[in-house]
């Protein structure tokens, strides 16, 4: 009983932190109607700041740290990026009226990193005051890109799979390739038949987009040939997709400016004073932008919503109880535990999107961007921060 | 002299821009103009200026000069074959009358 009621006050009191009460302050005025904006790019370079002092802190730590330590829980984030794909898979994809490409794409989303997320959490360790070892941040990418590249795969398997089956009942109907049958999309919102080609527009595979069109109107037909052969998906362009996204290009470069140079001054002197400010900015932006996507995510249903709500504490978890293995075997700090935790607890926000919507063209993106930013990162930040903080100073001590 | 030209818009989202440009380029326009474009469609509204976490919610208006109806049509079919049903987008041909273009008109101008 007295764990469960340290745990409790402990949670309540994260909740009263700045980085919160700007995220609930954006949504609040957001709901009352306000025209209160923040410039589009104003938001894009919060972030990039953010990240590139997430990336510099932990650059310098790198430099004199022990990088072994660091294979185990790197191994844990790619572990769970890629099963969090897997647990969209074969929960939210059951649900009635969801659909399968929709469900893996959420589970992509949700697998991929916040950066955003990772820094408030980062911050409210700090005011904590509890230890984490600063290459944790180092982390992101090992979750990022393999859920990523996994729904990625997943999709496209499944997209194959169907592909085949609808070409085999009718090869003659698609083989005109001709325009005038396709008007689904018209449909108010996004096409309903998303996993099935309705005829029409040559469906040929996104992914070899690089590479040869089809040729004019009369490509259709070639284009849609759809053997096993089209449905290869190149994973190398996914990875370097992921890399050259904003977000993970702002910290590498950080990472790598912290180990191959010496920023200590403007670090000390810009970076860092500057970081709880914009953070506070961003978390704001992150709350309009939460209440902004709430509807759209309304029309795409409640299963979507009962996932973004349970997700991220389940993904979290996980994390927590890897972290926790990890910090019994090499002696992972409990901050960095949490951090693995909230790292496996955030949903992309940046970089995510655009690579998903690459990737699976046919998936629904208020489905997946709305389960995300309307539910899932701010719970998130607001539940599962607090929560896995609370945990671990309940389970391993202050540290 | 005004030389008359097909003028294709195409109306598409941002993170196609590349993607569009490249066929633009192959079938081989002289040039294009792309502007940040917002509105309301069979895909909701897509407005700009909205604070927008990724470009997944903007959109951009192409405009390309062709001289001959094949090339602007061939641009437009590639488009909506390759994006077309899974993005929004949206294309249309004006008729134009070029008054002044370095390249479009040749040397000579228009």
């Amino acid at each position: 009983m007295d764990f469960l009621s340290e745990f409790l006050s402990l949670f309540l009191s994260k909740l009263q932190s700045p980085t919160l009460g700007f995220l609930i302050g954006g949504m609040v005025v957001a709901a009352l109607g306000s025209r209160l904006t923040i410039p589009d790019s104003i938001y894009k370079f919060i972030v990039f700041m953010l990240l590139i002092k997430v990336g510099l802190s932990g650059g310098i730590a790198i430099r004199n740290a022990n990088l072994v330590e660091m294979l185990l829980p790197a191994l844990f984030a790619v572990i769970i990026g890629i099963s969090v794909v897997f647990i969209a898979r074969y929960t939210l994809a059951q649900m009635p009226g969801v659909k399968t490409l929709d469900a893996i794409a959420t589970g992509g989303l949700f697998g991929a990193v916040s950066g955003s997320t990772l820094a408030a959490g980062i911050t409210l360790l700090e005011e904590q005051s509890i230890g984490y070892e600063a290459w944790s941040a180092a982390l992101y990418p090992f979750m990022d890109i393999p859920a990523l590249v996994t729904a990625i795969v997943l999709a496209s398997i499944y997209a194959g799979k169907q592909k085949r089956e609808k070409y085999r009942m009718n090869a003659e109907a698609i083989g005109k390739g001709e325009y005038s049958g396709m008007q689904p999309v018209a449909a108010g919102g996004y096409s309903s038949e998303s996993s099935v080609p309705t005829g029409g527009y040559p469906n040929s595979d996104q992914r070899s987009a690089e590479g040869s069109f089809s040729g004019g109107t009369g490509g259709g037909a070639a284009g849609s040939s759809g053997g096993p052969a089209d449905d290869r998906v190149k994973i190398w362009p996914i990875i370097k997709e992921s890399l050259q996204g904003s977000a993970l290009s702002a910290l590498l470069l950080g990472l790598a400016l912290g180990i191959l140079t010496k920023p200590e001054s403007v670090y000390e002197s810009f970076f860092d004073p500057g970081f709880r400010g914009l953070l506070s900015i961003l978390m704001l932006v992150m709350g309009m932008e939460a209440w902004a996507r709430l509807g759209e995510l309304r029309k795409v249903g409640q299963w979507y919503a009962l996932y973004a709500v349970i997700a991220p504490l389940l993904h979290g978890s996980i994390g927590f109880g890897l972290g926790y293995i990890a910090h019994i075997v090499t002696g992972f700090s409990p901050g960095g535990v949490v951090l693995l935790s909230v790292i496996a607890a955030s949903s992309s926000d940046i970089s995510g999107p655009p690579t998903l919507r690459a990737g699976i063209p046919k998936a629904n993106p208020s489905a997946y961007i709305g389960s995300s930013t309307a539910v899932g990162t701010p719970i998130a930040l607001a539940v599962c921060i607090p929560f896995f903080i609370g945990l671990a100073q309940a389970t391993m001590g202050g540290g | 002299m005004a030389k008359s030209a097909n003028k294709l818009v195409i109306i598409t989202e941002k993170m196609l821009l590349n993607k569009v440009a490249q066929i633009i380029d192959e079938a081989g326009a002289t040039g294009y103009t792309v502007v940040d474009a917002g509105g309301k469609g069979s895909r909701n509204v897509r407005s700009a200026g909205q604070p927008s976490v990724s470009d997944t919610e903007s959109n951009i208006k192409f405009e390309v000069l062709t001289e001959s109806r094949d090339m602007a049509e061939k641009i437009a079919d590639q488009a909506a074959a390759k994006f077309f049903n899974d993005y929004a987008g949206i294309a249309y041909i004006c008729e134009a009358e070029v008054l002044y273009a370095h390249t479009f008109c040749g040397p000579d101008g228009c």
